[in-house]
């Protein structure tokens, strides 16, 4: 009976400290995103940037006095577990802003829930346009490029050139399609000569593109857009190597110039790829970026990838946002967030007010070899400032009244 | 552009070629999942992440020693060797305990192991892309009617042969293999003549391992070397057995031959939807013989 009371007394000791810890003086980010499989590449990224930035402002005292900390869970990329996710740490750990996810269905589904409870929601890698084009509200941002954005972005540099004859090729999934689709559509309308002469779509992490590269170069087209994504990326680039792919049928992927595809390759990456990225640790080469990526190394031991941005500009813009709220409260922050421009690595961002959708610039350029480094990196960078390829507030708003 | 005219392209030739490549992996990597399911009457999910092992440590063995022909061959002969040692810690330490217990435990066990290779892999490589490159003699490509070939797939085409006589050597010529295919047919008949099925069981889950390792070997220089490769392959490997007919190491090749074909000529024919022949291979031979090509061993 004794050790039932002493047992029954030490439970109710560990509750009553472990409810002044969640009440105390803390803001609280819930972090629902993919930490298993291929795309952990991307999400360690998002992840450790944010902490590093977290860090940083909390070691300064943090926000209206107050610290932040994050409590972070795996979804495994499924999005029903996704969204069960968030809605624990919104019920159970009462957070006051949650972050997400790589996985744009589970962003979707997460950003349905935010918007009947009334919490902010920051989308942190996925990049589907409906996010915050005719899917968004008031409680959901996204701070990270979108495929409508890329196929824009993609379009005005494309419609510059002489090319006609086009090749459309990429993963047989949403976010393949989403980026074939919004690059070919905005290319058809900036230059109406262009014409699609055959696609073709292999499955996710197709392991050998040889029988496609056969098929697309028997075509003879003049380019060829390639819409892959994660570890495709590395895959057909080492194909186009192989293949001697990119020297007969010069080719574009969006992130084709960026660190998590380059990297790996090592000098045996194919050169003369035109790609897109929207964060370099190399580029611009401003005291800024270069402190950034710096600290991140030290820190981690790696060069800082695009994830690593997003996560770190998403913890100065909650910081930024609370701090010009004056409170800790979800509708000031909301308020005080939308239009909110931070000085970044990559220079100024901003969280467009009609949309949430932030603004950002876009580099574009070539693979090629580094005397510096031991991996491609992207030349000849020229950046697409990012309001020269975000869609109109009018847009937006036929969107979503669709 | 007519059937016909399709069929004699000039693409033609190459691809039959890389589909035959393609079949080389698809074949050593179901013949040792066939090879443990006819033996052992597991559906080995596991075999999957045996075989991202098995890249992986050829990735490490290869940056290991620096690149080069001798790398890439010592690779090729270790990394199959450290995966056939994880096989053999998995059947002689946890799957010999469960055979008298019903499949769906042995099932249930295959996918933990799944799951905690995944993991071990993320904890001992890291979650960036790996990749590898093969060596200098077999970089770049032949040109094959205007239209490039990789040496690489050459090379596959040149090894497949060569694993399918050793497997053959060792299924028909060699005393374990007579044993081991006896036991696919009666356990418990072998032990009754005295000999130690656990040691034959052992034997065959090892030297599945062992190809599950060699194809995940000689696929990493072609791809990227990363989590999640072994999720797409498993399923491919998982059809190829029941097209072939379960545990029939023939069958399998069979199976590859067709699966990997049907894909690189289905490429050809209608790029667009490419991916859907290998499948829609599978239906149909499937609805005309439902147990699988070849004689199936349950």
């Amino acid at each position: 009976m004794r050790r039932i009371v002493s047992v029954l007394a030490g439970i109710i000791v560990v509750c009553c400290v472990a409810s002044f810890a969640f009440a105390g003086p803390t803001i609280k980010v819930g972090i629902v995103d993919t930490y298993t499989g291929p795309v952990t590449t991307y999400t360690y990224d998002v992840r450790d940037g944010f902490k590093m930035g977290v860090d940083q402002i909390n070691a300064k005292g943090g926000v209206l006095g107050k610290k932040i900390e994050f409590v972070v869970r795996d979804d495994t990329f499924k999005s029903d577990v996704g969204l069960a996710m968030a809605k624990e740490l919104i019920l159970n750990e009462n957070v006051d802003i949650l972050m997400g996810t790589i996985n744009s269905a589970t962003a979707l589904a997460i950003s349905e829930l935010c918007k009947k409870e009334k919490v902010p929601f920051l989308v942190t890698f996925s990049k589907s346009g409906k996010i915050t084009g005719e899917k968004g509200h008031r409680y959901v941002f996204n701070l990270n490029e979108n495929t409508d954005m890329i196929g824009r972005a993609t379009a005005t540099v494309f419609a510059k050139k002489p090319y006609i004859k086009y090749w459309i090729a990429g993963d047989d999934y949403e976010y393949g399609h989403a980026i074939a689709d919004a690059i070919w559509s905005h290319l058809k309308t900036l230059n109406p000569k262009v014409q699609m002469i055959g696609q073709s779509w292999w499955k996710m992490r197709e392991t050998d593109f040889n029988p496609y590269i056969t098929q697309i170069l028997a075509a003879k087209p003049d380019f060829v857009i390639v819409a892959t994504g994660g570890g495709s990326m590395v895959n057909f680039q080492k194909a186009a190597q192989a293949t001697g792919f990119n020297k007969r049928a010069p080719f574009y992927q969006h992130t084709g110039i960026e660190l998590s595809t380059l990297m790996p390759q090592g000098q045996n990456a194919p050169e003369g790829v035109f790609g897109t990225a929207n964060y370099l640790f190399y580029y611009p080469e401003t005291k800024v970026n270069k402190s950034f990526a710096a600290d991140f190394e030290k820190l981690y031991g790696r060069h800082p990838k695009s994830g690593a941005l997003y996560g770190y500009m998403a913890a100065q813009f909650i910081a930024n946002a609370y701090k010009k709220a004056g409170k800790i409260d979800k509708e000031k922050f909301i308020d005080s967030l939308e239009g909110m421009a931070l000085d970044s690595p990559i220079g100024k961002l901003e969280v467009r007010k009609c949309d949430h959708q932030i603004v950002l610039p876009m580099f574009y350029g070539v693979t090629k070899k580094s005397p510096k480094y031991e991996f491609l990196v992207g030349g000849d960078l020229v950046s697409i400032a990012g309001k020269d390829y975000m869609p109109t507030c009018e847009e937006i708003s036929k969107a979503r009244a669709k | 552009m007519g059937f016909l005219e399709i069929l004699f392209s000039a693409g033609t030739l190459s691809q039959i070629l890389t589909g035959l490549s393609r079949t080389t992996i698809l074949f050593i990597v179901s013949s040792g999942l066939s090879l443990i399911l006819g033996v052992l009457r597991i559906p080995n999910i596991a075999h999957g992440s045996l075989y991202m092992i098995g890249a992986f440590t050829a990735y490490s063995v290869i940056s290991f020693l620096g690149g080069g022909t001798f790398a890439f061959f010592a690779a090729m002969v270790a990394a199959p060797l450290v995966v056939a040692a994880i096989g053999f810690v998995m059947e002689r330490g946890f799957f010999s305990y469960l055979y008298d217990r019903e499949h769906l435990m042995l099932l249930l066990l295959t996918f933990s192991f799944a799951l905690i290779l995944g993991d071990l892999v993320k904890i001992f490589w890291g979650t960036e892309f790996r990749s590898v490159e093969p060596p200098a003699f077999i970089q770049g490509s032949a040109e094959i009617l205007g239209l490039p070939v990789p040496y690489y797939n050459l090379f596959l085409l040149a090894v497949g042969p060569f694993i399918a006589v050793f497997l053959w050597l060792v299924v028909n010529r060699t005393k374990i293999g007579k044993i081991s295919r006896a036991a696919a047919v009666d356990a418990e008949m072998v032990s009754a003549v005295g000999i130690n099925v656990g040691w034959v069981f052992a034997f065959t889950f090892v030297l599945g391992c062992f190809l599950a390792g060699l194809g995940g070997a000689l696929i990493a220089p072609m791809t990227s070397v990363s989590l999640g490769m072994d999720h797409s392959l498993i399923m491919e490997a998982f059809l190829i057995v029941i097209m072939g007919g379960l545990g029939n190491v023939w069958g399998a090749l069979l199976g590859s031959l067709i699966f990997g074909l049907s894909q690189s000529l289905g490429i050809m024919v209608w790029p667009q939807f490419g991916i859907v022949f290998p499948y829609l291979a599978v239906v149909v031979v499937l609805s005309f013989r439902p147990r699988g090509l070849l004689r199936s061993v349950w």
